[in-house]
């Protein structure tokens, strides 16, 4: 089994007692024209999509059907951007997306952390088998759930309420999965047995010992089930109403017409994304701290 | 541990003051999404939602209604398409979620006209007095198999050709838009045109393009203007039917002397084959207009229409129904039926150019008058006003839109050289029954 | 009583925590599955009221279907083309991300980013990049001479640019989950391989990857399971047309199912279907975990 602990990198290279510098670590080599190549490919992969949508958003449809295409931005950006907030209440939808995702996402890092602490540290019986439920749960198509859930919300009066859309993904089998495995590596046994010989029960370790540890975890976590909440299509659409839209049903509403603006569309996924961007941002480094920090071995 | 509490404490407080702001506002914003119950209150205020997809250009008029009416408050609801009737059928099948007025578009309304029980029965809401409005085919699409009339139809399609001007003259063909529909009065005319067309290409009068854009609304077409289709009164007779093998032989003829630009309706390369001229032809219904004046800006002035070959024809087109979830029915019904008033129809056509189902209004000059510019000014009121009033009823079966997805994928299949017309055939009868 | 109230804690505290995770899903998980086996042994169309029990001739007539076993087909060829090679470059990228970077929050934002953009946006750019008369790649293969292909007519090329499509979406994404396990990996091992000369790729093959290798086990299950429930791209590379192109080339299982439930409103049979996908991911994911697991550390 891999290490138990997280360490700081070394900040900079310190020569040892002999003075002799040592070879450069894993951690601290500089980066080379490999490296830099790499992200350079990335960048460039990962975001030419996005910025063909500002150039498609700054002209207009015609754009579409020239070879080669244009590289450049257009006059019409900000047009097209009031357009789309004129034309579907995205203001309404930013704020309901981001109460959405961030009560999903709060949700699910708490449990699949409270979840990943009993599996991975608690011994109990029956634990290998509702694991192994719990892996399987990941396994389920839940297209056609949204017929029988629709069902269930209609019973019980959350139809085209925001509960409707927060309550089916409060829980997330794969962040109670990946916590485990987490845990189970990040979090010292002998810490546990440590606290619990000092005393503590079973809430106050989770709560002094294993959520600190799961930070790193959590915060990638916390990301990636924003971003999935922020992303969720097919569910949204049916169980509300277009007067009380997530940013993604808006981009339907915005979609509609006989004659499909792509020009707007695309402004709408704009509006979108950038969302997504500035929050990752703000708290980017935070999580980035988050991973680069943990658990000291005591 | 001291590490472990200090490296706690910005998370906890992070939650700690995240937590309850979120809650708080999700308490707030989901209180005010209340699933759109309406009671009426004291007085008969009466909340009317309607759901529609496109562009229904109902915007203004919903404001004129509600002047006249006060006690009726109108919210649209607008989504793309395929989810607005996606949802619909969700709604349907919970019987919670729809609006108190439903737009169904054509492809779709078999569908739902095979479930009649879902919907207020248009004739038990003053039906019967309206029904000249329309033309006969027009409302018996509206009505299910066994006679519940549940849409009323808003708008048509029609259908003529639409043609470019420079590249005909460039191939030697008449431009004038008489001339040139006295070209084809018949398919097999149109395909004799089209190897006229082809002809001038390969000798290089015409530089790449094409008669015609690709097989699938030409087979729509000819099927529409046969009077039996898909559909025998409940029976699928797509064997035996000779107007379909019709249909089908003659868009093989058609592609198998190279009329065809083989481009798949609505993907991209057809949105840039408007501008670049990729193809010469276009069976367009009214809608068309406005896609391809929005898709092909720079080529004002170089299309003209003309009529289509084989009479007249329709694609496309909406109906207001009533799903029986609503609580405002008698309301509701009161909208829906002066939306798709003869004024307001003639209204919707001036703002945003749905071409009316009301056959009264084909007299009037707003109709009959109406020419357009960027077509070098067609009169396109009366061209196709005659497509509607000379289409023939046609009885179209819940089936009807996925055996149509059927044959035209069979059609895609020989055009991009992966079967033989023969086999297509069969495997076209197989999907059907699969369908079944 | 503290020794009552203390095995209590010790005994019951693990089904507490992992509790709210099988409550939620029973409710909102389990019910819409459970309903939907139900609803498979009927005819039942989705508007109607009246549905004739049928016992398992849905399955008998799902098992004879061609459609059925060429989207089985699809979603296989879709998946080996797109799940390997993603998985590859996201160890990859993992690994030059796991340096000393300048910046590193805006590199590993970069990296989400394709996840960010959503789905519709992506179809869009993606089909038009596609495009057979003027799409990019043909414009850039006739720039080579080669000859411009109908991506989307080809059962080969439609499947290739559907991957594509995929790869772009999930590489950065599981290329973060495998740099949290790789800060994980202490520094000692690569120290040592270091003073040994190790060149980093060797590090990379010797001592990251078996370092990470539950990590590893778990992307490719979960992308195992994800991979074979591809919907968004394929439905949208074919413009919103549920069968997957004119001869159902790259229709995958999740838009068959699709096509049945929403296009055809056959839910009996859609429920049939979505059945039947579930014992197919099962299967394919013990399989999967057997296969990585017998993977020998060097």
């Amino acid at each position: 089994m891999t290490a138990t602990v997280v360490r700081e990198p070394d900040v900079e290279r310190r020569p040892d007692r002999a003075g002799r510098k040592r070879r450069a670590y894993r951690a601290d080599r500089r980066p080379r024209t490999l490296t830099y190549l790499s992200l350079a490919a990335l960048v460039f992969f990962s975001g030419f999509p996005l910025y063909w949508c500002f150039v498609v958003s700054s002209h207009d449809n015609s754009v579409l059907g020239e070879v080669p295409p244009p590289f450049g931005l257009g006059p019409n950006l900000f047009e097209n951007l009031s357009r789309a907030f004129g034309t579907v209440p995205f203001a309404k939808a930013l704020m309901n997306s981001l109460v959405i995702s961030g009560s999903i996402t709060i949700s699910v890092v708490f449990f699949s952390t409270l979840a990943g602490f009993a599996f991975a540290k608690l011994r109990f019986r029956g634990r290998n088998i509702l694991l192994l439920l719990v892996i399987a749960t990941i396994m389920v198509p839940n297209q056609l759930g949204i017929i029988p859930l629709y069902m269930l919300m209609a019973k019980y009066q959350l139809a085209g309420t925001l509960y409707a859309v927060i309550a089916p993904s409060l829980v997330s089998a794969f962040g109670v999965f990946f916590m485990t495995q987490y845990l189970s590596e990040a979090v010292p046994t002998e810490l546990l047995e440590a606290a619990r010989v000092d005393g503590c029960h079973t809430m106050r370790i989770f709560w002094h010992v294993v959520l600190p540890a799961s930070r790193p975890a959590a915060a990638v976590l916390g990301m990636l089930t924003f971003m999935a909440a922020w992303n969720d299509f097919f569910w949204p659409l049916v169980v509300l109403t277009p007067e009380d839209p997530t940013v993604q049903t808006a981009l339907s509403t915005l979609a509609s017409g006989y004659v499909q603006d792509f020009s707007l569309s695309l402004s709408g996924t704009i509006i979108a994304t950038v969302p997504l961007l500035v929050v990752f941002g703000l708290l980017g480094k935070h999580i980035i701290g988050g991973i680069m920090q943990g658990a000291v071995k005591a | 541990m001291h590490t472990a509490r200090s490296s706690a404490a910005p998370r906890r407080r992070f939650a700690a003051v995240a937590a309850p702001l979120l809650a708080a506002a999700l308490l707030a914003t989901a209180a005010c999404g209340d699933g759109g119950k309406n009671t009426p209150a004291a007085g008969g205020k009466v909340d009317l939602t309607i759901g529609t997809f496109g562009e229904f250009g109902y915007k203004a008029l919903y404001d004129e209604y509600m002047k006249a009416n006060p006690n009726v408050k109108i919210t649209e609801r607008i989504t793309k398409t395929e989810d607005h009737h996606k949802n619909l059928a969700a709604h349907l099948a919970t019987n919670t979620g729809a609006a108190d007025i439903e737009s169904i578009e054509e492809g779709w309304v078999g569908q739902f006209s095979s479930q009649p029980g879902k919907f207020y029965n248009w004739m038990d809401y003053g039906g019967a007095e309206i029904k000249a409005q329309w033309p006969e085919w027009k409302w018996r699409q509206g009505s299910a198999a066994t006679g519940e009339v549940i849409g009323l139809g808003t708008d048509v399609g029609g259908m003529a050709m639409c043609y470019r001007t420079d590249e005909f003259a460039a191939a030697g063909l008449p431009t004038n838009r008489d001339e040139v529909s006295k070209l084809w009065p018949t398919w097999e005319d149109f395909i004799t045109t089209g190897q006229k067309f082809e002809d001038a290409v390969k000798a290089g009068k015409v530089k790449n393009a094409h008669f015609m854009d690709g097989p699938a609304v030409m087979y729509r077409s000819i099927l529409g203007q046969q009077s039996v289709g898909i559909y025998d009164g409940d029976k699928v007779v797509v064997e035996t039917n000779p107007g379909v093998k019709k249909a089908w032989d003659l868009t093989i003829d058609a592609m198998n002397k190279g009329l065809s630009a083989k481009i798949a309706a609505w993907s991209n390369d057809w949105n840039a084959g408007f501008a670049k001229g990729t193809f010469a032809t276009l069976a367009c219904p009214s809608w068309m207009m406005a896609y391809i004046q929005s898709q092909a800006k720079d080529s004002s002035g170089k299309w003209d229409i003309a009529a289509v070959p084989g009479g007249g024809g329709n694609w496309g087109g909406s109906f207001l129904t009533l799903p029986k979830q609503g609580k405002h029915p008698q309301e509701a019904a009161a909208l829906a039926k002066w939306l798709t008033a003869p004024e307001q129809q003639a209204k919707v056509f001036r703002s945003v150019g749905n071409f009316p189902s009301t056959v009264t209004l084909y007299q009037d000059p707003v109709i009959k008058d109406f020419k357009n510019p960027f077509f070098s000014n067609a009169p396109v009121g009366e061209i196709f006003s005659k497509s509607v009033t000379s289409m023939v009823p046609q009885y179209m079966g819940p089936k009807s839109g996925d055996i149509n997805t059927a044959v035209i994928n069979g059609l895609t299949r020989v055009e991009q050289g992966k079967q033989t017309p023969d086999q297509s055939w069969a495997q076209v009868l197989k999907d059907i029954k699969a369908i079944m | 009583m503290k020794n009552i109230l203390y095995r209590l804690d010790l005994k019951g505290s693990p089904y507490l925590y992992i509790a709210p995770f099988f409550v939620l899903f029973g409710l909102f998980g389990l019910f819409p599955l459970v309903y939907t086996a139900w609803v498979s042994l009927h005819d039942w169309q989705l508007i109607s009221d009246t549905h004739t029990f049928i016992g398992l001739q849905n399955y008998r007539d799902l098992f004879a279907d061609d459609s059925f076993w060429n989207a089985l087909r699809n979603t296989g060829q879709i998946w080996v083309l797109s799940t390997v090679p993603q998985l590859i470059a996201a160890i990859f990228l993992a690994h030059v991300l796991n340096q000393r970077l300048r910046a590193a929050t805006f590199w590993r934002i970069t990296a989400l980013l394709p996840n960010m953009t959503s789905v519709a946006a992506v179809a869009l750019i993606f089909g038009q990049i596609f495009g057979r008369d003027y799409g990019l790649v043909n414009f850039v293969l006739g720039l080579f001479g080669a000859g411009h292909i109908d991506w989307q007519a080809g059962t080969a090329s439609s499947q290739v640019a559907i991957s594509v499509m995929i790869i772009w979406r999930w590489t950065g994404y599981n290329s973060l989950i495998y740099l949290a396990a790789m800060q994980a990996v202490p520094k000692d091992l690569y120290d040592a391989s270091a003073l040994d000369g190790a060149t980093g790729l060797q590090q990379l093959t010797r001592i990251t990857i078996p370092a990470i290798r539950p990590t590893i086990i778990l992307t490719v299950i979960l992308s195992t399971i994800g991979g074979l429930q591809v919907l968004a791209e394929p439905l949208l590379f074919g413009g919103a047309s549920p069968t997957g192109g004119s001869d159902r080339q790259f229709q995958t299982l999740s838009l068959y199912l699709y096509e049945v439930a929403f296009s055809r409103f056959d839910f009996g049979y859609a429920s049939t279907a979505a059945w039947a996908m579930f014992g197919v991911i099962v299967i394919a994911a013990i399989v999967n975990y057997f296969f990585v697991s017998r993977l020998r550390r060097s």
